[in-house]
C-alpha cells in the first residue's frame, strides 16, 4: 500500500500541506474577494432598486406637472376667451351708446334748426304780412284816391282778411 | 475530381492561401528537422522534488501551487481595489460577473444554503481552473533542472525508462552537458497542481469532510443513521445494515473518484500534449490545446458542482424522502 502511494507521489506531509494551503486560500479569498464582491453586488442591487423607484416617482411627478400645466393652460384659454367676449360686448355696448347719443344729438340739432327756421319763417311771414297789409292799404288808398277815415278799422279789416287767406292757404 | 484539382490549384494561386500553405509546409518540415533533437516527453506520475539534495517535500507541484495561490490572491486584491459603487469596469466587472453567475447557479442547486457553500465551492472552482490552466502555459513541464545520476535510485518518481536515453540524446544541447554522462534525470521546474495526486486528494478530502460536517450540522445525530441503520426488523434490518455499509463505502469511493477524476483528466491531457508535441512539434498540438482548455474548465466546474450537490444531499435527511 505504502509502495503504491509512494509511486503515485502521495505522501502524508504533502497531502496535509495541500489541505492547509487550500483552507488558507479559501479564507483569504473569502476575505478579499467573495465578501467584497457579494457586498458590492448587494449594494448595487439596492441602488438600482432605489433609482428605479426614484425614476418612477419623478415620472409620476412629471405626469402630475403635465396635468397641472394642461389645466392651467385650459383655464387661461377660457379666461382669455371670456375676456375677449366681454370686451367685444363692452365695445358693442359703448359703440351703441355713442351711436345713440350721436343720434339724439343729431335729432336735437335738427329739431332746433327746424324750430329756428320755423321761427324765422314766422317772423318773416309776419313781417311780410305787415308789409303786404301796409302795401295793400297804401294801394287801396291810392286806388281809391282817398284816405280812409278810419285807419284803424281798415287795418283790422286787412289783417282779418290776410289771416283768412293764410289760414286757407296753408 | 475537377473540384479537387481546383482546390489544390487555388491553394497555390490564391496569395493568401499560398502563404498559409507555405507556412504549414515550413512548420511540418521544421517539425521533421527538429525531431531528432527532441527528448522524448517527460512523463512522471508523481511530482518530483525540485532540489537534488533538498527536502523531498519541496516538489515542483508544491511550488506551482504556491504560485497559483499568489495569482489568485493578487487577482482578489486587484479586484477588491477596482471595486466601486458606480458602473463596474475592468477586472472588477469580470470577477463580479463570474462570481454572480456561479452564485446564481449555486442558489439554483442548493437553495437557501448557497451562502454557506459559496466560499468553498467558489475556491474549489478558482483554484482548480487556475491549476488546470497553469499546466497549459508553455514552459510549465518543459523547463526544468537535470539532476545527477545518484538521485536516480531514490525511486521517488516513476520516470519512464526512455527518459534516460532521451536525456543522452539532448546532451549536446543541454547546459548540463557535463552531467549527462551518468544518467541525468530531468525535473521540470513547474507542474500543474491538478496533475499531482496530493492536491487532488487534498481537495477531495476537504470536500468529503465538509459533506460530513454539513450533514451533521443539518441533521445532528440522525445523519449517522444513513450508515448505521438498525431500525428495521428481521429481513429489512439486514437490508438496512448492508445499505449502511454500502453508504459508508460510497463515501470513501467519492473521495477516490474526486481525486482521480481531476488528476486523470489533467495528467492525461498533459501527457497527450507532450506526446503530440513530440510526434509533430508544430500544428498537431493545436487542436489538443483547445481540447485541454475545454477539459480544464469542465473539470473545475464538475468538481465544484459535484461538491455542491453532495453538500446539499447530505443536508437532506433520509426520512425526508419517504
Amino acid at each position: 500500500m505504502g509502495e503504491v502511494l509512494g509511486q503515485l507521489g502521495i505522501s502524508g506531509p504533502l497531502l496535509l500541506s495541500q489541505i492547509v494551503n487550500f483552507v488558507i486560500l479559501m479564507v483569504l479569498l473569502r476575505l478579499f474577494l467573495y465578501q467584497p464582491v457579494l457586498n458590492m453586488l448587494e449594494k448595487r442591487k439596492e441602488r438600482i432598486a432605489q433609482s428605479l423607484k426614484d425614476v418612477e416617482r419623478s415620472s409620476n411627478a412629471a405626469a402630475e406637472a403635465e396635468k397641472e400645466r394642461a389645466k392651467i393652460l385650459e383655464e387661461a384659454r377660457r379666461e382669455a376667451t371670456e375676456v375677449r367676449a366681454q370686451s367685444a360686448r363692452d365695445a358693442e355696448r359703448i359703440a351703441q351708446e355713442i351711436r345713440s347719443r350721436a343720434d339724439t344729438e343729431a335729432t336735437d340739432i335738427r329739431m332746433k334748426a327746424q324750430a329756428d327756421a320755423e321761427a324765422q319763417v314766422q317772423t318773416v311771414m309776419a313781417e311780410a304780412k305787415k308789409q303786404v297789409a301796409d302795401l295793400a292799404i297804401t294801394a287801396t288808398e291810392q286806388l281809391l284816391g282817398r284816405e280812409l277815415q278810419n285807419r284803424d278799422e281798415q287795418e283790422r279789416f286787412v289783417n282779418e282778411y290776410l289771416a283768412l287767406q293764410s289760414g286757407s292757404g296753408k | 475530381m475537377t473540384k479537387l484539382v481546383g482546390f489544390f490549384t487555388n491553394l497555390v494561386q490564391n496569395p493568401r492561401r499560398r502563404n498559409i500553405t507555405l507556412g504549414v509546409i515550413v512548420l511540418l518540415v521544421g517539425s521533421i528537422i527538429l525531431k531528432p533533437l527532441m527528448s522524448s516527453p517527460h512523463v512522471s506520475l508523481a511530482a518530483e522534488p525540485l532540489l537534488e539534495h533538498g527536502p523531498a517535500w519541496f516538489t515542483n507541484a508544491l511550488l506551482t501551487t504556491l504560485i497559483v495561490d499568489i495569482i489568485l490572491i493578487v487577482l482578489a486584491l486587484m479586484t477588491r481595489a477596482s471595486l466601486k459603487e458606480g458602473v463596474p469596469s475592468g477586472l472588477a466587472n469580470v470577477m463580479e460577473m463570474v462570481i454572480e453567475a456561479l452564485y446564481t447557479l449555486l442558489e439554483n442547486v442548493a437553495g437557501k444554503n448557497a451562502k454557506r457553500f459559496f466560499p468553498i465551492a467558489m475556491t474549489i472552482f478558482f483554484f482548480v481552473i487556475v491549476s488546470n490552466y497553469s499546466g497549459l502555459i508553455p514552459g510549465v513541464g518543459s523547463i526544468g533542472i537535470y539532476h545527477g545520476a545518484e538521485k536516480e535510485e531514490g525511486g521517488h518518481s516513476l520516470v519512464i525508462e526512455e527518459k534516460v536515453a532521451a536525456a543522452d540524446e539532448t546532451a549536446a544541447f543541454s547546459l548540463f552537458a557535463a552531467e549527462e554522462e551518468g544518467h541525468a534525470k530531468f525535473v521540470p521546474l513547474l507542474r500543474a497542481p491538478s496533475a499531482d495526486l496530493n492536491v487532488t486528494f487534498a481537495l477531495a478530502l476537504i470536500t468529503m469532510i465538509m459533506v460530513q460536517y454539513y450533514g451533521i450540522s443539518a441533521l445532528g445525530g440522525k445523519y449517522f443513521k444513513k450508515f448505521f441503520n438498525f431500525g428495521g426488523k428481521g429481513f429489512m434490518g439486514a437490508i438496512f445494515g448492508v445499505v449502511g455499509i454500502l453508504e459508508l463505502i460510497s463515501e470513501i469511493a467519492k473521495i477516490i473518484s474526486f481525486a482521480f477524476r481531476l488528476f486523470g483528466n489533467i495528467f492525461a491531457g498533459e501527457v497527450l500534449l507532450a506526446v503530440m508535441a513530440f510526434l509533430v512539434a508544430f500544428l498537431l498540438p493545436m487542436p489538443f490545446y483547445g481540447l485541454e482548455l475545454f477539459v480544464g474548465f469542465i473539470q473545475a466546474f464538475v468538481f465544484m458542482m459535484l461538491a455542491v450537490v453532495f453538500f446539499s444531499t447530505a443536508m437532506v435527511g433520509h426520512d425526508d424522502h419517504h
